[in-house]
């Protein structure tokens, strides 16, 4: 079975769900030939070079990444052209005749999108899932230190970062994947994502209710220990149509605190 | 930081001085106008004043007397604050005030926290004017040389104009109880390398980092000191150099805060008439891990 049959019946699946393929989309090959017989897949948040390491050595030649490959939404390479680290990477993945191909709008299209699914299952939130608002979790009042401290435990994040007053009380939570981390309005007490630009409605919010007496509270996992969850949902998804090779989940992981 | 003043500046910041020295004696007054400490930027700047612009008026008049000045990175409530109680009632921000680039609270118009840090901004009558694009655009890059300041190594600047410094050689983790105590950051500091790995060449990007630009001057450098590096772009970039590179990010309030600090020291030289300082925001993270 070859990548490109693969993500034919990705896309022949989505097709038979009522999600059409988008004309303009970053779900494309990223490197490697897509005619290449697929030993194994694997899913991650982002193919990494050392997540491609680690893929390889499992003998899943086909990566399924939600994020970019070559450092930028759209994988544009001609920055990147003569770049030492871009070309080393290029080489292995052809060397290893390993397939890059990304799953991301798509993935975002699924119901229920999976990388929230993914992130909420982590997080514990699951059993506290608005069952009208997408996105919404309501849980038993607590605290924003207790709500990040469980959260860290749960995730295994080392470095998540959290603005606002710690013994402000929570019990209504928006959640989102990555760089999708919902603004924060009056309407929440806190909002959980990846990454977020400090200017805007996340930190400099949270800053803002806390000094004008209405706090509000903001907690960033980082990309990874966000969306990464994620692409272990999109595993268990590909699992049910995709029966010829194996299918794992290998996370990228969190880059902070790596070592290399 | 601009601290050359140049013959023109000298002898017109001496006359200005002068004038206000003769205002004092004459128990007038000063009258300085928001638009005159604006037209004085505009002067001293050493660039062309571009016709569009993010930089500008946010909230206030532009007539309003000016009796103090205040640079941030953020014009946050609590920045506001102290810098209505201590008299600096012109505000030059280098991020937005509202919430959105816009300025107008657009889906906010009516949230309960823009309304009041509006009603805060017209009841201590402060004005905020968002200084960014321009002061960003001098030459050498002022956020860059202010951040080298506040690290001490100014001196070991690379004659490139790169930004990039050579260091008397530290292990990665001296570097990160350096940036720590010398920026005072708290949960925002993140970092990427082994502890023991040898750092001699330190790339600045104080605030956002690009890719391009990474890419042609990382090669250069073994470490990325970054504001607010995106986690798809330089972060996996440097991450996938290997081991021989690092990453020490510290948050882009943390990274701009020395270059408001400088802006300040700037305004100052061409408004003696009043009071010139910077107020931290200081890093709005603390850590959950």
């Amino acid at each position: 079975m070859t990548a490109q049959e693969i993500v034919t019946r990705i896309q022949q699946k989505l097709a038979a769900d009522g999600i059409a393929w988008r004309t303009t989309t970053v779900d494309t090959f990223k490197a490697g030939r897509p005619e290449s017989t697929v030993r194994g897949i694997a899913t991650t948040g982002m193919a990494t070079f050392d997540m491609l390491r680690r893929a390889s050595a499992a003998g899943r030649n086909f990566v399924i990444t939600h994020e970019p490959t070559f450092y930028n939404h759209l994988d544009q390479t001609e920055a990147l052209a003569s770049d030492a680290t871009y070309l080393a990477k290029l080489r292995f993945i052809e060397d290893q005749g390993m397939i890059v191909w990304r799953f991301h709008d798509h993935a975002h299209m699924l119901r229920p999108d999976p990388l929230v699914t993914g992130s909420a299952r982590t997080l514990g939130l699951t059993p506290y899932a608005s069952p009208t608002e997408r996105g919404i979790y309501t849980v038993p009042q607590t605290t924003l230190r207790a709500l990040a401290a469980d959260i860290a435990r749960r995730v295994g994040g080392r470095f998540i970062r959290v603005c606002g007053d710690p013994e402000m009380k929570v019990t209504r939570i928006a959640m989102g994947p990555g760089y999708g981390v919902p603004p924060l309005t009056q309407a929440v007490d806190v909002s959980i994502g990846g990454e977020a630009p400090e200017s805007g409605g996340h930190a400099e919010y949270a800053l803002d209710a806390q000094a004008l007496g209405r706090p509000r509270g903001v907690i960033l996992l980082g990309h990874m220990m966000s969306e990464d969850w994620g692409m272990r949902e999109a595993a268990d998804w590909l699992r049910a149509f995709v029966t010829e090779v194996p299918i794992d989940w290998i996370a990228a992981g969190e880059p902070f605190g790596r070592r290399s | 930081m601009s601290g050359h003043l140049s013959r023109r500046r000298f002898l017109w910041t001496a006359a200005s001085a002068a004038v206000a020295a003769a205002r004092a004696e004459a128990h007038q007054p000063p009258t300085l106008t928001v638009g005159a400490v604006i037209a004085r930027m505009q002067e001293n700047l050493g660039l062309p004043w571009r016709e569009k612009s993010i930089d500008g008026l946010k909230a206030g008049s532009p007539d309003a007397i000016v009796t103090g000045i205040a640079t941030t990175v953020m014009a946050s409530a609590d920045v506001l604050r102290r810098a209505a109680a201590a008299g600096r009632n012109l505000v030059f921000t280098q991020e937005p005030t509202f919430y959105n680039a816009v300025e107008d609270g657009g889906n906010r118009s009516s949230d309960a926290v823009y309304l009041a840090k509006k009603a805060l901004v017209d009841e201590r009558r402060l004005v905020v004017w968002r200084f960014s694009e321009h002061w960003n655009a001098r030459k050498p890059n002022e956020p860059v040389g202010a951040l080298a300041n506040a690290l001490g190594w100014s001196t070991y600047r690379l004659p490139d104009g790169d930004a990039i410094y050579k260091i008397p050689e530290m292990r990665l983790d001296a570097v990160l109880e350096h940036v720590r105590t010398r920026l005072h950051v708290r949960g925002g500091l993140r970092w990427i390398g082994r502890p023991d790995m040898p750092v001699r060449t330190v790339l600045l990007s104080p605030g956002t980092t690009d890719l391009p630009s990474t890419v042609a001057r990382m090669p250069r450098a073994d470490l990325l000191l970054a504001g607010e590096p995106r986690e798809w772009e330089a972060l996996p970039y440097v991450l996938d150099a290997g081991p021989q590179k690092a990453v020490v990010s510290v948050g882009r309030i943390v990274s701009l805060e020395p270059g408001a600090a400088a802006c300040a020291a700037w305004i100052r030289s061409f408004t003696p008439e009043v009071p010139v300082e910077t107020i931290a925001v200081g890093d709005p993270y603390w850590s959950a891990s």
